[in-house]
């Protein structure tokens, strides 16, 4: 046994605070899905689409991702380094300032206060607060790994520090802004300028939130699951220098066909293309891995999550780059397609690793077993079936609507020239995204179950072991 | 051994950092230092003080989540967003230059709802007052919810000027004057008429003129007057290009857009040739003086003449006819 104690409550916090935000931020999904075909659930001025979709956006990706992130990390980096967090207190400041924070931009996104750039809607005080957020995270992390018992920094470490290089030089340069107001600010770039700095930034939240330290907790967890080392540390070195390389030079694909110079929209789809070889390596390293033994897909419950999560981690990466094609990009670009993609990455990757990773974790920190593993495959396939009712819904009225917005007859006339019809033809597949989040929400639902359930046996198991040794060890002392 | 970097945390993270930025450098940083990210159109103005209330407003409510503000270039879409209904006679895209003033850029990302860019070369202030209090009432099947509420909140003149002085500070060139002169601009106006006044102001930040005078010629004759096809073929093009302001059945939109089947005319009782309707739609409400009459008062119909053909303006007053002709459309 080690001497040391890490600092489970501090984890714990964080991927319990993660959970809270994520329902939230799903619910709010929900909503925000049926107001797309039902415009009466609007309920202005507070609750309108508008103004809900940032909730939306901001609630999962800081409030479920950065959560899971900063707890999970922890986790790894305390393994890793074999030793507690350097500074344990300021951990604890740093979950309740998250969890303040978080609090604080919901309601300002409600009331309307927001920047407009995608994934940096917050305005100026709460960007203050984040980046303070973010150096409290850094310096305990870069302080733990400097203050390790480990020499070799694993390939999760490495994940770990690129994320917190990469997200302070991205979220400080795109929220360069001044202040007009106490919640009002104006980005300093304008116009064309604004779009690039914006979708650099945009598309790296993507890489340095989504896919960075997801594959951290990905190169972890599974091995730790499943008692299988990593393929190849060869491939995982070559793969992650490539992949923070050639990230930050791919945001133009967002810009596609835009006022942007040409030569930075070709540069951005070129790297984008070159992203599937990085993206690919870790997929190869998961499948190889897995692939050392396909029984455990049977006999280790948690298998799956990941084999499953890495897969669609593949096809995103392949899909992506697809769609930074000009031929693609001018029929699918502004189409619902683009939330089918984003919604693969996020509940088909990051939602199946962070559950499997949780699942590994919360066990762990009461030396029990999960609370039931039936609950985690019924959770499994439930958000499986929800993701994919979702993609493939979007993918398809995305090509429909891409191709009813482009339809000219032979006079070069529109075909549907009414707005419309492309509109109307989306509320029947509007409806079943609902659908499908539905199913996505009861499988999250049955994962939070399962979660309380295994601390409260956890609780349970530890006050049983503490209860004897009171009167126990006064008498034989 | 290359693999001692994995062993000293300091050096990989300043590695990693250098990943990092080489490429922000090549595309974010270096691109600022290129005149080619700091276009200008020639001419072009500021937001007025009512203008930029409404983009703020545009900004709080998320209205970019639905509606993008940048026309690709790509036929269908300069033809559909009114990128031919500028006063250029080949139609126009998006352009870099016209988006000096913008801080943040509003383009978008997703079109749930149609492009804004040109909008105000599209649609009166009167039809987005009416759309924003209740966008069923106007579009029928629209998703898009009410904005009602802006009708009853005062724009506060004090706010703008701050608003101003922010932006000037990041290089748009409102002169003192501008600033002074804001609270005066936007005494008694409501989020609703900046909203409005946003909106009819895009695509419009230069002054490009107008198109050539449509002169009205009221000797000319419908040459496809009757014409089974083309009353077929003009309520088509009805449908598509009219009916949005005018109403499916051509009876007019209440504060909107007049009735075109009863025998007022401009505002004036008693109708006029089909000559006197091919001016209006081609010259649009420009073309009313040439008719000597008042027409709606907040009148903001568009100019039809590079959007739509002469004999397919005809077709459709030739539908027009029928219908006027029919028992219930007018008098």
């Amino acid at each position: 046994m080690n001497d040391y104690r890490y600092d489970h409550r501090t984890v714990q916090g964080f991927i319990l605070s993660a959970i809270f935000w994520g329902v939230v931020g799903i619910l709010v999904g929900l909503l925000i899905s049926v107001q797309l075909w039902y415009p009466a659930a609007n309920f202005p001025p507070y609750l309108t689409y508008g103004r809900l979709r940032p909730v939306h956006t901001n609630g999962l990706a800081f409030g479920l991702g950065v959560g899971a992130i900063f707890g999970l990390s922890f986790w790894m980096v305390m393994r890793l380094a074999k030793r507690p967090l350097l500074f344990p207190r300021l951990a604890r400041v740093q979950l309740w300032l998250f969890n303040v924070g978080i609090a604080a931009a919901a309601v300002a996104l409600l009331a309307g206060y927001t920047q407009s750039n995608e994934y940096a809607e917050l305005e100026w005080p709460l960007d203050i607060a984040i980046v303070v957020l973010w150096v409290m995270f850094a310096v305990n992390i870069l302080g733990t790994i400097l203050k390790r018992r480990e020499e070799q920094m694993y390939v999760s470490l490495w994940y770990i520090v690129a994320t917190v290089v990469a997200v302070a030089v991205l979220y400080i340069v795109n929220n360069l802004a001044i202040p007009a107001g106490p919640m009002k600010s104006y980005h300093v770039f304008a116009g064309v300028n604004s779009a690039n700095v914006q979708w650099w930034y945009g598309h790296n939240a993507v890489g340095f939130v989504f896919t960075t330290p997801i594959l951290a907790m990905f190169y972890y967890f599974l091995p730790k699951a499943t008692g299988l080392p990593i393929y190849s540390h060869r491939l995982s070195i070559v793969a992650f220098w490539s992949l923070v390389f050639a990230y930050l030079w791919t945001g133009a694909h967002h810009l596609v066909y835009s006022p942007l110079p040409d030569w930075l929209q070709t540069l951005g789809i070129v790297f984008t293309l070159f992203l599937i070889a990085p993206s690919w390596g870790s997929v190869v390293n998961g499948y190889y891995t897995v692939g050392q033994d396909w029984s455990k897909m049977r006999s280790n419950y948690l298998t799956k999550f990941f084999v499953l999560g890495i897969t669609f981690y593949g096809l995103q990466t392949v899909q992506g780059p697809t769609q930074a094609l000009r031929v693609v990009s001018q029929l699918i670009h502004f189409t619902d397609w683009v939330p089918g993609h984003v919604h693969m990455g996020t509940m088909g990757w990051v939602a199946m690793i962070v559950t499997a990773s949780v699942y590994y974790v919360i066990p762990k920190i009461y030396g029990v077993q999960i609370h039931s593993e039936r609950i985690a495959n019924v959770h499994f396939w439930l958000v499986l079936v929800g993701q994919l009712l979702f993609s493939l819904t979007m993918w398809i009225t995305g090509v429909r609507q891409g191709w009813m917005w482009k339809a000219t007859d032979q006079d070069g006339k529109l075909v549907y020239q009414n707005f419309m019809d492309s509109l109307v033809g989306n509320y029947p597949f509007w409806q079943v995204r609902t659908v499908a989040g539905v199913v996505f929400t009861v499988g999250m639902l049955f994962f939070v179950y399962n979660v309380l359930m295994t601390i409260r046996k956890g609780r349970a198991f530890e006050a049983g072991r503490a209860a004897p040794v009171g009167p126990a060890a006064a008498s034989t002392a | 051994m290359a693999g001692t970097i994995y062993r000293k945390p300091m050096t990989f993270a300043v590695a990693a950092l250098v990943a990092v930025l080489v490429g922000s450098v090549a595309t974010m940083a270096y691109p600022m230092l290129r005149a080619d990210m700091h276009p200008k159109v020639e001419g072009l103005k500021p937001l007025s003080p009512l203008e930029l209330a409404g983009r703020d407003i545009y900004q709080r409510e998320g209205c970019m989540g639905c509606h993008t503000q940048m026309v690709r270039p790509l036929r269908s879409e300069v033809v559909r967003y009114g990128g031919m209904r500028s006063p250029e006679p080949a139609g126009r895209y998006s352009i870099a230059g016209e988006f000096a003033y913008d801080h943040p850029f509003l383009w978008g990302s997703k079109r749930t709802g149609p492009d804004l860019a040109f909008e105000g070369w599209l649609k009166p202030a009167a039809w987005h007052a009416a759309h924003f209090k209740n966008p069923q009432a106007v579009v029928p099947r629209s998703n898009m919810p009410a904005y009602a509420f802006l009708e009853g909140r005062l724009l506060d003149g004090a706010e703008m000027q701050a608003h101003m002085r922010a932006l000037r500070v990041v290089g748009v060139p409102y002169a003192d004057e501008d600033i002074a002169k804001a609270p005066a601009a936007l005494l008694g106006k409501t989020e609703m008429d900046g909203l409005v006044a946003y909106v009819i102001s895009l695509g419009k930040a230069v002054d490009r003129g107008t198109r050539a005078v449509v002169e009205a010629r009221l000797d000319l004759q419908n040459p496809v007057a009757g014409n089974a096809a083309a009353v077929a073929k003009g309520k088509t093009l009805y449908a598509d290009n009219c009916a949005a302001c005018h109403g499916d059945a051509a009876e007019g939109t209440p504060e909107v857009a007049p009735s075109l089947v009863d025998d007022v005319f401009l505002e004036v009782k008693g109708d006029m040739p089909d000559a006197a309707y091919i001016t209006v739609v081609k010259g649009g409400s420009d073309a009313k003086k040439a008719l000597g009459r008042p027409g709606f008062k907040e009148g903001g119909m568009p100019a039809f003449s590079g959007q739509l053909s002469d004999e397919e303006i005809w077709s459709i007053i030739a539908w027009l006819r029928e219908r006027k002709a029919h028992p219930t459309g007018g008098k």
